[in-house]
């Protein structure tokens, strides 16, 4: 993440940003569950630009046995972006931004999974971006939450993935894509909302802890909104609703 | 309104929520106990009697119990041991000591095979969750004819009715017998039209049984069936 | 990415077809029922959903620049390929692209490319220096039986809808793509002895080979492929391209529906 390049102006004059938004307002956000009928959990999500499906499939057998664990249950996500998802087409393969994304977005939902259940057992996440505009690994969580939470694996939280970051030396919630190219830091954390613990975090640029502080503020205040339209999501489907 | 079952609060929560304080009460199924407050742990409505507070999910995998009746498919076969897919996390293990004849070592793939279908009870399941099934036990066999289908597990209990009224109606509406495994897998066998209405209540089942309409959906269905309770 | 067939299952789907049925209760040329959205990936040039039943396939097409092969200096490029990641259903493994993935992309390749719907001159920028490639990318979510036709329609839709992104490359304006025809694929499965249209994922998973046919406009014949093990016999091929014939062109009509809004 470079420094703001000096000719890309990123904030109004009246503190605005470019898309019209409030320093610490965040885009707009749908969810969506049961949308593919092959998983036994599914979720999509739409955050600003950024749309996220996930699938869960489990609890399996853990396969192949080197991944396989005595104790508890292994969570196996696959992040993967759409060729067609950024406006340069991404070629199809292995991908090595993905692959960590993967990794810690296993590690976050392992946190929160009541894994002892399963011994031996695997529980696969399918997280596919459709369409990427900054923010989509936290979109990605937010999917694979509800994913889970649709396919019933008992989880004692479910995790709101959000980010915020700076621009022009401010303090903003929720990068958009140029925020994120040109701005000076990214902070992308998936919060727990019951217990306020932070079971994934990443963050890459320039900031001083007071800046930190606010940011986490702002990813607090967000994570809030962000879970009730998550629970509205999951009752819709079964509480009498239209 | 919703689909609750019987017994059950109308309030569906959501991993995570809040329902209640640990002070009076045990956790059951779906919640956890933190610190002095209940936390719900999956999708469900929230069912709370005297001493236990517990959740029935909306949606969940079979989880195999020791006495189970299950509907099984053979996934593959060693020298003396079987082993099946029942809907579960794990394969079913069946033993040829525990198979309905007396199967030479050896002998296991002449006996039954792969995609084989089986009506079997679980046996036990050990503390690392490995499922062992056996079919020495009445009606337990292999099934050579019928249809197989499956419905969510959640639905298995509104598919047959209170005290299985409605499993007893079907049969006697389609003239076929019908079996419900504790896997939600489904079997029947009779004539093809009565095997035409089984399929159609289990589609109906699938759709709409967690509406609260159902059931008065599924007395037309069969009752409206040449050969039903008229 | 083998799959358990229950041996009732086979049985099932011979009993039903003897007596001119199908498990869901579909007529044997019977399709299920066909949505379809255009322009609904925002990164993509041109994109379509399909929902072919419980399968539901996106497709997004993307344009790049390059230079042209030195055998075609007048030409640009035209690549289709498709994923079937793990999401779409739990035969799916993770790994490398699978045969069936590579064979799926290659024969909706087949069936755009060779009805000629793009001419690949009007791709031309520079001769022999700068042309487009288009590329269409197939993503199946879900997989419920015949992925076959919910891509080929998503693709061909695709393109028919798709923006020329000429400004973002300083070439121009940005302009509809010409595609001058709309070829259609129709699938057919051997289940229960006889084949049948549009197969679900039953039929499938208890059924024996498939045939894809890609018709043109003109219901000439553009494509051709024969998946799985089994035989057929010319009289059984006749009788499907008839059938072919006739959905080839209610699905043209469902596309033509779409592009006049």
């Amino acid at each position: 993440m470079m420094g703001g390049y000096g000719d890309v102006k990123l904030l109004n004059d009246d503190g605005t940003r470019l898309d019209g938004r409030a320093i610490d307002e965040m885009r707009p956000v749908t969810a969506e569950v049961g949308v593919l009928p092959a998983a036994d959990g599914s979720a999509m999500v739409t955050h600003g630009l950024n749309v996220a499906v996930a699938a869960v499939y489990g609890p399996v057998e853990a396969h192949p046995r080197k991944i396989q664990r005595q104790d508890r249950a292994v969570v196996d996500v696959r992040y993967n972006m759409a060729p067609f998802s950024t406006s340069d087409r991404i070629r199809p393969g292995y991908n090595r931004r993905s692959r960590e994304i993967s990794k810690v977005t296993a590690e976050a939902l392992e946190s929160v999974v009541l894994v002892e259940r399963f011994p031996r057992a695997k529980i696969s996440v399918e997280i596919e971006i459709l369409a990427a505009e900054a923010g989509t690994r936290c979109v990605g969580i937010t999917a694979a939450s509800l994913a889970l939470a649709d396919a019933g694996i008992p989880m004692r939280d479910m995790i709101v993935g959000v980010a915020s970051g700076k621009v022009e030396d401010i303090v903003v919630l929720d990068l958009d894509k140029a925020e994120d190219n040109y701005g000076q830091a990214d902070l992308p954390v998936g919060i727990l909302p019951t217990t306020g613990e932070i079971a994934f975090l990443q963050m890459d640029g320039d900031l001083s802890p007071e800046e930190y502080d606010t940011c986490m503020e702002y990813n607090f205040k967000a994570a809030k909104e962000i879970h009730e339209i998550m629970v509205d999501a999951l009752k819709a489907k079964y509480d009498g609703g239209a | 309104m919703n689909g609750a079952a019987e017994g059950a609060e109308q309030r569906l929560v959501t991993p995570g929520e809040v329902i209640g304080t640990s002070l009076d009460k045990r956790a059951g199924i779906g919640v956890l106990s933190q610190g002095e407050g209940m936390i719900a742990t999956r999708l469900g409505w929230v069912r709370e009697n005297n001493d236990t507070i517990s959740i029935d999910p909306i949606n969940s995998r079979y989880t195999p119990r020791s006495g189970d009746l299950v509907i099984g498919i053979i996934e593959a076969v060693r020298n003396n041991l079987w082993f099946a897919d029942v809907l579960g996390p794990f394969n079913g293990l069946l033993p040829m000591s525990l198979a309905p004849w007396k199967v030479e070592f050896g002998a296991a793939r002449q006996f039954m095979d792969v995609g084989d279908v089986i009506l079997a009870r679980v046996q036990e399941v050990d503390e690392s969750h490995s499922v062992v099934l056996t079919m020495k036990g009445v009606g337990l066999r292999k099934l050579k004819e019928g249809v197989m289908s499956s419905v969510p597990m959640n639905l298995v209990s509104k598919l047959k009715g209170e005290n299985d009224e409605n499993l007893r109606a079907l049969s006697a509406a389609s003239d076929c017998r019908v079996i419900v495994g504790e896997n939600g897998r489904i079997w029947a066998d009779g004539n093809s039209k009565g095997v035409d209405l089984v399929r159609k209540v289990i589609n109906l089942v699938t759709k709409e049984g967690h509406k609260n309409t159902f059931q008065q959906s599924l007395s037309d269905m069969i009752g409206n069936t040449p050969g039903g309770d008229e | 990415m083998v799959e358990l067939v229950p041996s009732l299952l086979r049985q099932e789907l011979s009993n039903l077809a003897d007596v001119d049925q199908r498990i869901d209760g579909r007529s044997r040329w019977q399709s299920r029922d066909v949505k379809l959205e255009v322009n609904c990936l925002y990164n993509g040039d041109g994109s379509a959903k399909v929902t072919w039943g419980d399968t539901i396939v996106y497709a997004g097409v993307k344009f790049e620049v390059r230079t042209p092969w030195p055998d075609r200096p007048n030409e640009g490029s035209l690549m289709c390929g498709a994923e079937l990641r793990p999401i779409a259903g739990r035969k799916y493994e993770p790994g490398p692209p699978s045969p069936e993935s590579i064979e799926l992309g290659r024969v909706v390749d087949r069936g755009i490319r060779e009805s000629g719907c793009i001419d690949l001159e009007s791709l031309c920028i520079i001769p022999g220096e700068k042309v487009y490639g288009v590329m269409i990318d197939i993503h199946v979510l879900s997989d419920c039986g015949n992925i076959f036709d919910a891509s080929a329609l998503a693709a061909i839709a695709a393109l028919r809808t798709t923006i020329v992104p000429a400004s973002t490359f300083d070439i121009g304006d940005d302009h509809p793509l010409i595609v001058s025809k709309a070829p259609m694929m129709c699938s057919f499965t051997r289940v229960g002895g006889r084949y049948v249209l549009d197969a679900n994922e039953q039929e499938e998973l208890g059924g024996n080979e498939r045939i894809h046919i890609t018709l043109g406009d003109d219901g000439h014949l553009h494509s051709l492929q024969k998946g799985l093990k089994g035989v057929f016999t010319p009289a059984e091929f006749a009788e499907i391209l008839d059938v072919a014939q006739q959905r080839c062109t209610e699905l043209r009509d469902m596309v033509s529906a779409m592009e006049a809004n």
